[in-house]
């Protein structure tokens, strides 16, 4: 097992087809990108398709090259060692079995090619099979599976091999709903019980949050925010991780903030809505001030009968079983709010709502990073 | 715009039963959702709906008109498709304006315009009236889509998946403007979903249809709180419910419902509920498996009374949330706590499970049997459903 250490790696892909003998080159695909895995750590990155990841991942692998950086697995320098040298296994979103071989066959495949001895095969398979809860299919072919026990398969797969990194790419994105959530919990355990570094490429920020220690979060090749989950989710470095990491998204509006009696709140273009600024933030706003508000739909509340807050009108209601989202109009926004009150409202009821202000965030309007207190 | 009914339609593609006789009453102005796993059919009811496919059997009403004969184009539906399906050398006006200029539903071009732009403010992309398709992001290219469908009158909107190639964020914002919309349109409406949170808030009503047949058919509440079985009590909730195998029987004048743990077997009280007890009795004290969702099971890091002690098996944080998954031997239980909590995987855990929510399955048809409080809740139902 070992740590993995990424110092300022870049990744320009080079002009093909057609655009071969443009001269303009295309925009780095990963751009200056710092990460440092512990040993043992399980470490996803996460962010929006085209954003770098699986590159990231397969720089790491040695399937693509690096324009410039450093990769380093342990202590080894491994920019120029080949993908077989480098001590990694693999579980991509294709299964990518070998069809004629049995189960036991194709997790075996690997030790049988570095010519391991028989007995030693059959130990490690025998050990793995249970793990994986792949021991009563082993003597199965590959068409005969369910999608859930191909990805088992393939994971058992790359993890015979007793990789130092372990490296995985939207492992579930083939799977329904339900087989998903049951896989999710299994890897979590199974990463538990063996330790293994592990980097999981995901573009589904649920996955990323339920699973790993830290999520890296990528948009446009450039690293945003490399932090825990409950890091990433309370505290975004800006509006792109505060709206990609939560379900539903974080309530993002644009606000002008104005000073009434010594106290400031956040105003909203045509709306009467009016939420005191939390008093941390006085050193960095002024009457007039023009910024995004950032608020989780699970921090705006609804009001009892004594509320103060501001009677507004609910625009779209949801019941979804295990919680109810309404949803207000702010001018041209919409508000979003979940409750688990049991209560049905309908389209046009009126209710009190309550922001709870300190969890209340700032965003620049332009560049859209996060605004802080002075220290 | 239409009342939908299908009369006991069936359907097979080769040896595949597909629909196995299916009816359905779709009211006028309804938000009618068709929900269930892969295969199971919903597309192929949306199909005979449209004329695109011919059932073997059974009978499709539009209104009171039977409409088995009537060809695609003369049903005067609309459709809009998960993949979109726009003319790629056309303008997003033009792609709009397609229908209205085809031989059948002609308008003169000012009326055309009139509701193009009507449609295109609705769906909030006056701006994009200019641009082609390949210039959209998925979301534009299904605001299109569904701008395409809204320009006509159509006797039914008739919705395959349209939200299911969107990135999370943006489902979220489209689900919302759906059901804004169709209020504001007081269409008939029949929506295509696999997705339990849009079948939840999109529709008046919802069929679940497993293997070609429709298994329960309700609005939200209905599905949620009282499902006819098993399958449907699983298919609604995330993270699901937890299923618990037990046996009721009687402890003085009262029943207690006992279940393994992982050590041993302990019992709970049923709730007092005099029509419940009345329906244990008739059915005879009998095996049972024990319906709780993930929100009301208890826990507890230090034993407490009542509770009863197991393993944390699993703990993942779902953003403003988080599920903890308990190991009780042959089955696992998931409930949910809040965000930030320290828990390490093998830890041991205090449970206990709130009996007034549960509900009851019969172990072997997995059929629903009874619940606490049943009445109350059917009541509650209905009163939802009269608003």
């Amino acid at each position: 097992m070992a740590g993995l250490t990424l110092k300022h790696v870049y990744k320009r892909y080079e002009n093909s087809g057609k655009k071969k003998k443009s001269k303009q080159l295309n925009p780095f695909a990963v751009n200056d990108l710092n990460l440092e895995c512990g040993e043992g750590e399980f470490v996803a990155l996460l962010g929006p398709s085209g954003c770098g990841k699986t590159t990231t991942l397969r720089m790491v692998a040695g399937l693509e090259d690096i324009t410039q950086g450093e990769i380093y697995i342990g202590d080894r320098l491994a920019n120029n060692l080949h993908p077989k040298d480098r001590n990694i296994g693999l579980a991509f979103e294709d299964y990518a079995m070998y069809p004629p071989l049995d189960v036991y066959g194709n997790v075996a495949f690997n030790l049988r090619a570095k010519g391991v001895d028989k007995a030693e095969i059959d130990r490690r398979v025998r050990e793995i099979a249970p793990l994986m809860q792949i021991d009563d299919i082993l003597d199965k072919m590959p068409v005969k599976l369910s999608g859930g026990q191909k990805q088992r398969v393939n994971i058992a797969r790359a993890i015979i091999r007793e990789p130092e990194l372990l490296l995985m790419d939207e492992p579930l994105s083939h799977l329904d709903g339900k087989a998903r959530q049951l896989m999710r919990i299994e890897i979590k355990r199974l990463i538990h019980k063996i330790q293994c570094t592990t980097v999981y490429v995901t573009h589904d920020q649920l996955e990323a949050m339920s699973l790993a220690d830290k999520i890296a979060i990528i948009n446009f090749g450039v690293l945003q925010q490399f932090g825990t989950p409950s890091e990433v989710y309370d505290d975004p470095v800006n509006e792109f991780v505060a709206s990609f990491i939560g379900e539903p998204p974080m309530n993002i509006l644009e606000t002008t903030i104005i000073k009434s009696d010594g106290t400031f709140f956040f105003t909203f273009p045509d709306s009467n809505l009016k939420i005191a600024v939390p008093s941390r933030y006085y050193s960095v706003v002024s009457d007039g001030f023009k910024c995004k508000m950032g608020v989780r739909p699970m921090d705006v509340l609804i009001g009892g009968p004594d509320s103060k807050g501001t009677p507004e009108e609910i625009a779209t209601f949801e019941n979804l079983g295990d919680e109810r989202r309404i949803g207000i109009h702010v001018g041209d926004m919409l508000l979003m709010l979940i409750t688990e009150d049991e209560k049905r409202y309908r389209r046009g009821d009126i209710i009190k709502l309550e922001v709870r202000e300190e969890k209340t965030h700032l965003f620049d309007i332009e560049t859209g990073e996060r605004i802080r207190e002075k220290p | 715009m239409a009342r939908i009914r299908l009369e006991n339609i069936k359907k097979s593609f080769g040896k595949v039963q597909a629909l196995n006789g299916i009816s359905l009453d779709v009211r006028d102005k309804e938000f009618f959702v068709l929900f269930g796993p892969a295969g199971a059919g919903k597309t192929t009811i949306l199909n005979c709906v449209a004329g695109i496919c011919m059932p073997e059997e059974g009978v499709v009403k539009f209104n009171d008109e039977i409409v088995n004969l009537t060809d695609p184009a003369h049903r005067n539906v609309a459709m809009v498709f998960e993949n979109y399906a726009l003319y790629p050398h056309m303008t997003v006006y033009d792609n709009m304006a397609a229908a209205l200029r085809s031989k059948l539903y002609r308008e003169d071009e000012a009326t055309i315009k009139e509701r193009v732009q009507k449609a295109a403010k609705m769906m909030k992309m006056e701006n994009l009236l200019e641009r082609l398709p390949s210039q959209l992001s998925n979301g534009q290219k299904q605001r299109v889509a569904m701008g395409r469908a809204l320009v006509r009158t159509p006797n039914v909107f008739l919705m395959d998946e349209p939200l299911a190639h969107l990135d999370a964020k943006l489902r979220n914002a489209m689900r919302t403007e759906l059901k804004e919309m169709q209020a504001n349109l007081g269409s008939t409406c029949i929506y295509v979903t696999h997705d339990f949170m849009e079948a939840m808030a999109l529709g008046d009503r919802i069929a679940i249809l497993n293997k070609g047949e429709i298994v329960q058919i309700g609005t939200g509440d209905e599905i949620y709180d009282l499902p006819c079985n098993e399958f449907v009590a699983q298919l609604m909730g995330d993270p699901q419910i937890n299923i618990i195998p037990g046996v009721i029987s009687e402890s003085g004048d009262s029943y207690e419902f006992r279940f393994r743990i992982k050590d041993g077997e302990i019992a709970v009280p049923m709730p007092q509920d005099k029509n419940l007890f009345e329906k244990i009795r008739q059915a005879g004290f009998r095996q049972a498996d024990m319906g709780l969702r993930p929100q009301h099971i208890k826990y507890s890091f230090t034993p407490e009374e009542g509770y009863f002690k197991s393993v944390v098996y699993n703990y993942e944080s779902i953003g403003n949330k988080s599920v903890i998954t308990a190991d009780c031997g042959d089955y696992q239980l998931r409930m949910i706590a809040p965000n930030g909590l320290r828990i390490k995987i093998d830890q041991e855990i205090y449970v206990k499970l709130t009996v007034d929510h549960s509900m009851f399955f019969d172990p072997q048809t997995k059929e629903y049997f009874c619940r606490y409080n049943e009445e109350a809740i059917r009541a509650f139902v209905a009163e939802q459903e009269v608003k």
